[in-house]
């Protein structure tokens, strides 16, 4: 499927910015899920430096600044990107193995994926994410279960509400309260996941809301969507008992399903934090007004 | 329980069993206390078993399983121990001290005490933002220092740089191939899984190739003497600035023995540190480094202060920085200076709100981005805070195997890291004999514990604990416990007696070139408080210089076996030969180039100034006002010099504008002014004034002496108090007479009146005697500040702002004089004589009735009072000195240019233009135009140099700094 995103963001100031520094991860990347065929990233007033650079996970990530006083920031990101069917992910190994195998034992070879079992800024390690977890983990389940289950769950027992939570709301809170955005949902799924000690990543991009032929509208339309993915080793060898390469499940609690087709990933990170579409520090600018559009279309 | 009561010890005794004592050994003896059971004893050179102390001693059988450390002697009464021989260098240390050099302990510890307070040496203990009282406290120094042999600190040294070279190599490899990863020799929970793992700076080269210029390493000595290692510092660590201040006054009190010692000097190590960062930093030898400071609420604030100027840096933190085109520049006063290294004091969190924490308002964002592109090096190089976890030391040994193929020759402290599953059911049993230590120490988010030893702890609580220790196992980890060996310390009570404290030394290595590493011979020792095992200068801690000696032994061996005299020197042969690198001939000590003037401390330098010349200002009015308040004296409408007064008193802020005028209720107006001095709210009346005066010092505390510190810290409190007390128990005259309205005040003002009024109002007299102390002393500081500071461009704004704040004082008042009527240029001749007071009063005022006498004696008339307050260019005191000294001190600032075309003196009126006979001209209406217009020149003059100053320089510093997301 051929998609079309254009994700603005403007920023008014008052008073002025006299100086801004920025890092943009709004650079789509390319990856068996998807190609990117075109790109450009538009930032008005014209920075007087700007450099991308990939991150440790492979994102895109774009540093500028302006050094000059400025009342207003607009940055737009146009991509163009066809998006490929992704393949069902098998695995059948039992939850407890793999969690087993990626603890650190001497000489134990080392996954790839151990990184995303640790705790990070959203996504914190505390004993409430773990026991909202548990009934999702039935003894000797096999991870896609566990991560089908646990995506439902989240679904069905959070409300989805703009402006309940900002963009620094803890996910602790967002979990108390039983209510947040897509963004809360991803590190709740994102921080029970790891409290099982098992790999989670968080995922920001977008979804394409115009529906399919009477299926119903999906929520986070028009705006910049996150989600989670998990990991799912392919399985472990019986005789070493290594765990095996594996894939990435991505798992949207906010409309419960596995992204597809309809789905652009912008970056991939350990949460919110590692990946943000836009953040800078100003001088000046004590008060600023946000404004963000985003339009998916399908061509 | 371990004290010892010296009496009990008979010299008779002494002698028997110490037959080559010198007396001076004897007599430290004689009161030396032996140290605690099983603790090796420094003085002694062994570790001893003390009957009794059975219950205090850590298990052996335990430590012996863990294959620390073991004491092997026998058990010994303390009587024995304390007869026992002094180690050799203790030994040569109190013979060259002597026996009258012992008696003088008392005597050295005060010298000592006074040397930390002139030097101003402190440590903040709870610092903390907004708070400039209280949180300060002296360095804490012991008097003796601490004695290491040769031979010891051969391997100390030989240790400290395999495992410098082992923790560079981790660096390289976790940011770079992670090879340690992949072969399992670290477990990623302690890289990827630490808070301090910046994943900004994976595949970053640093400039200069290195990540690690200082390491310092905490090690202990166990009862065996065997050193260990305890913890590894590389973040930020601290230490090398207080260990120099420790090293001047030490070897100055003990001044022959640190001669015969012949002990390491230290400079040639701070010297490669600064030449490594220089030479491998982008600017190359004339590379300009500065040390990077969270400041003055950091704990260490003082040494990294005295750290800069010794090492030759720019004290600098995050706000003077900037970053252009991924290059760091520091904010000066004259524009934007190239940076091309910074040393290091802030904790990596805070470095770069951009790309680390957002919060941060102590870095400088963009920093990263510097680093990455190799435009600056960073001693150390952000990231290495995993390298501090106590986890990391069980993992050392194999680490340095597979990448140095070295075996580490210093051990650590057996330590198990409880992520582990092996690792933990090995130590769950031995938590009694063991210290747990939180893994990620810094990790604010998981809100980490204190290090806990096991022996304190119930059954019940090591119960508990090894629950959380199953749950989340990465968190914690297990490290033996040691005795750590005490040192000699003199302890003046009880007449004097040397006490064995525990102590932990802190030893540094710092980069010398491209790869190489050098020791600095020497550290600082901490010195734990009272019976604590915890030698942290955080919890009450002192510390002690560290002599790495080369003679003190072969003296005192020479002077038992062959007689020599006292003080002379064993010849080369008979000293080890240094196996380290000789000595480079010293380097050039870092030439002190010329300091720059950072826009944030060129700001508060100028806030210093307006502060303390305000303060003057608004003290003087004070005392002249209450001076002429006669609260009996009838009030009548006509009473020009009660309007002015009142209007003086509210132009400096001594009461509201809304209090009752002096004029109609002179009751009221008094208490009110009194009651305000104080810095109460609302007020900004002298007390305020002297609270902003001292944060602006404490703002550019380096720059100032530390008289002129003490002077206004003293001042402050002093005045605080006092006020306090004054308007605790009230004067007499407040006491005795009840508040009676007088029938023509307004009886309740309530919106009008200063909640203060309700207490107790202080006398005026008590009041003016508090005043006339605190002018005393605010002469003393601006004399520190006229005389005691080097005139740099800092220095002129400072005095620019004591200036401005003049011009507007004597400007203002005159002009309120002219307004109200004191002064007047009609009849000279009054029956109330009000026209003479009013007059004197003016130039009382001015401070010039001696400059006045002296010109024009008896005089009253208005030529001559505008000659002497208005036009005299040699009176400080007039408005014409202060104008044309603003504008030559504006012209100094703008450089070199043609002094008249410098837009901002430009502001100031030209006090060479005026002339007496305009000034004395009336207007139809008998107003001096002229006068008025230029008295109200003069204070809008004022304000736009204020401002235009703001703008010029400190529009930098102004702004504030917000992080924003979408």
């Amino acid at each position: 499927m051929r998609i079309e995103v254009t994700h603005l963001t403007r920023y008014r100031y008052q008073p002025q910015v006299d100086n801004a520094q920025h890092v943009a991860y709004l650079t789509p990347a390319s990856s068996p899920a998807q190609q990117v065929r075109s790109h450009s990233l538009q930032v008005s007033p014209q920075p007087g430096e700007c450099e991308s650079r990939q991150d440790i996970y492979g994102n895109t990530c774009t540093f500028f600044s302006i050094a000059k006083p400025h009342s207003a920031l607009c940055v737009t990101a146009r991509s163009t990107v066809v998006t490929l069917p992704r393949p069902h992910i098998e695995s059948t190994a039992p939850w407890e193995a793999v969690q087993a195998q990626l603890r650190y034992r001497a000489h134990a070879p080392y996954h790839s994926a151990t990184e995303f079992v640790f705790a990070s800024p959203y996504a914190p390690r505390h004993a409430d994410f773990a026991h909202y977890a548990l009934p999702s983990f039935s003894p000797g389940a096999p991870l896609p279960d566990c991560a089908a289950h646990l995506m439902g769950r989240i679904h069905a027992d959070f409300v989805y509400e703009t402006h309940s939570t900002q963009v620094n709301t803890p996910t602790l809170q967002a979990l108390a309260q039983r209510r947040g955005v897509c963004q809360d949902f991803a590190h709740i799924m994102v921080a029970c996941w790891r409290a099982m000690g098992l790999p989670a990543r968080y995922v920001s991009g977008y979804v394409l809301t115009q529906p399919p032929e009477g299926q119903a509208r999906l929520v986070g339309c028009d705006a910049s969507h996150a989600w989670a993915s998990v990991f799912m080793p392919t399985g472990i060898a019986a005789s070493t008992r290594e765990l095996g390469d594996g894939q990435w499940l991505d798992c949207d609690p906010t409309n419960n399903r596995n992204p597809g087709e309809d789905y652009i990933t912008l970056a991939t990170g350990r949460d919110f934090a590692d990946v943000s579409p836009l953040r800078g520090v100003i001088l000046g600018g004590a008060d600023h007004q946000l404004e963000v559009e985003v339009t998916v279309t399908p061509k | 329980m371990n004290t010892v009561d010296p009496s009990q010890f008979a010299r008779s005794a002494l002698h028997r069993t110490r037959p080559d004592a010198s007396p001076a050994q004897d007599a430290a003896a004689a009161c030396a206390v032996p140290a605690a059971s099983g603790h090796f004893d420094e003085l002694r050179g062994a570790a001893f078993e003390l009957p009794g102390a059975g219950q205090q001693t850590p298990d052996t059988a335990t430590t012996k399983a863990s294959g620390a450390d073991v004491p092997s002697t026998g058990i010994h009464t303390a009587q024995a121990v304390q007869s026992m021989p002094f180690a050799p260098a203790w030994a040569g240390f109190f013979d060259a001290l002597g026996t009258a050099g012992l008696a003088q302990l008392d005597q050295r510890t005060r010298d000592l005490n006074q040397q930390i307070h002139d030097n101003g040496i402190t440590y903040n203990v709870y610092a903390q933002a907004g708070s400039t009282s209280g949180p300060q406290r002296p360095w804490s120094l012991g008097l003796f220092p601490f004695l290491l042999t040769h031979a010891d600190w051969q391997g100390i040294q030989a240790g400290v740089l395999q495992r410098a070279r082992v923790l560079e190599a981790i660096m390289a490899d976790v940011y770079g191939p992670q090879q340690l990863l992949h072969k399992a020799l670290l477990p990623a929970a302690l890289t990827q899984g630490h808070p301090g793992y910046l994943r900004a700076m994976h595949g970053t080269r640093p400039a200069g190739g290195r990540y690690l210029h200082i390491v310092a390493l905490d090690i202990a000595r166990g009862p065996s003497g065997q050193w260990w290692v305890v913890s590894q510092r590389t973040q930020a660590p601290s230490g090398l600035g207080y260990l120099l201040e420790n090293r001047a006054i030490t070897s100055k009190l003990f001044a022959p023995a640190f001669k015969q010692a012949q002990v390491s000097p230290l400079e040639a190590t701070y010297q490669s540190l600064v030449h490594s960062m220089r030479q491998l930093s982008p600017g190359g030898g004339a590379a300009h480094i500065a040390l990077l400071s969270p400041g003055p609420y950091s704990a260490t604030y003082f040494e990294q202060a005295y750290l800069a100027r010794h090492l030759g840096l720019t004290l600098v933190e995050g706000a003077d920085l900037t970053v252009r085109n991924q290059k760091l520049y520091l904010k000066t006063l004259h524009g934007l200076e190239p940076v091309h290294g910074l040393l290091k004091r802030l904790d990596d969190a805070f470095l770069d709100p951009l790309e680390l924490r957002s919060d941060s308002t102590l870095g400088v964002p963009g920093l990263l981005q510097c680093i990455r592109a190799g435009n600056l090096l960073m001693a150390n190089a952000p990231g290495s805070e995993f390298l501090e976890s106590p986890a990391l030391l069980g993992f050392m040994p194999g680490i340095s195997q597979a990448l140095l193929g070295e075996q580490l020759s210093l051990p650590a402290l057996p330590t198990w890291w409880c992520g582990e599953r092996a690792a933990l059911d090995a130590v769950l049993h031995r938590l009694g004999r063991s210290v747990i230590k939180p893994s990620y120490p810094g990790d604010v988010q998981q809100q980490p514990f204190e290090a806990m030893l096991g022996k304190y702890m119930s059954a019940k609580e090591r119960d508990e604990l090894a629950g959380r220790m199953l749950r989340e196992g990465n968190a914690y980890t297990v490290q033996s416990y040691v005795p750590m060996s005490q040192m000699p310390t003199w302890n003046t009570s009880n007449g004097g007696t040397i006490q064995p404290q525990s102590a932990m030394l802190r030893v540094f290595a710092v980069s010398d070139g491209a790869t190489g590493w050098r020791v600095l011979p020497g550290g600082l020792m901490r010195i734990a408080s009272g019976a604590h095992e915890v030698a942290s200068m955080h919890s009450g801690g002192s510390s002690a210089d560290v002599w790495v000696t080369q003679g003190l032994k072969e003296a005192a061996t020479a002077a038992t076996s062959t007689q020599l005299a006292p003080g002379l020197v064993p010849t080369q042969a008979h000293t080890p030969a240094p196996t380290q690198a000789p000595t480079p001939a010293p380097v050039q000590a870092a030439m002190p180039s010329k300091r720059v003037v950072t826009s944030r401390a060129a700001e508060n330098l100028f806030w210093l100034g307006r502060y303390t010349e305000r303060t003057e200002c608004t003290l003087h009015a004070a005392q002249h006002i209450l001076n002429r308040i006669d609260v009996t004296e009838p009030t009548h409408s006509g009473d020009t010099m009660r309007h002015w007064l009142g209007a003086l008193a509210v132009q400096n802020s001594l009461v509201l504008p809304s209090v009752p005028s002096l004029a109609k209720s002179p009751r009221v107006f008094e208490r009110s002014l009194l009651a305000a001095l104080g810095a109460a709210d609302n007020s900004y009346s002298i007390g305020f004034n002297l609270q902003a005066l001292k944060s602006a010092a404490f703002t550019v505390r380096e720059r100032l002496s530390q008289e002129q510190w003490d002077l206004i810290v003293q001042t402050e409190l002093d005045f605080d108090q006092q006020s306090q007390k004054l308007m605790a128990h009230g004067g007499d005259i407040a006491a005795n007479e009840p508040i009676n309205q007088p029938t023509n005040e307004p009886a309740n003002q309530p919106t009008n009146k200063p909640a203060a009024l309700s207490a107790v109002t202080p006398s005026a007299p008590d009041v003016l005697g508090l005043l006339a102390a605190t002018a005393v002393t605010l002469a003393a500081i601006t004399g520190a500040q006229t005389d005691r500071m080097a005139r740099d461009d800092g220095w002129r704004l400072l005095s620019v702002g004591r200036l401005l704040e003049r011009l507007q004082f004597l400007a203002s008042a005159l002009l309120a004089g002219l307004e109200h009527g004191s002064l007047s240029f009609a009849t000279q001749e009054d029956a109330s004589g009000q026209h003479q007071t009013g007059y004197n009063a003016m130039i009382s005022l001015f401070d010039s009735t001696t400059t006045f006498r002296a010109h024009h004696r008896s005089r009253s008339d208005m030529a001559a009072l505008l000659d002497t307050l208005v036009l005299d260019l040699d009176n400080p005191r007039s408005i014409a000195w202060v104008a044309k000294t603003l504008r030559g001190r504006l012209a100094k600032l703008a450089g070199d240019g043609p002094q008249d075309q410098y837009p901002l003196a430009q502001l100031v009126p030209d006090a060479s233009q005026w002339q007496l006979a305009d000034l004395l001209t009336c207007d139809a209406q008998g107003e001096p135009q002229a006068l008025c217009a230029l008295l109200s020149g003069c204070t809008t003059a004022a304000t736009q140099v204020a401002q235009a100053i703001g703008a010029q320089y400190f529009t930098h510093a102004h702004v504030s700094e917000n992080s924003i997301g979408a």
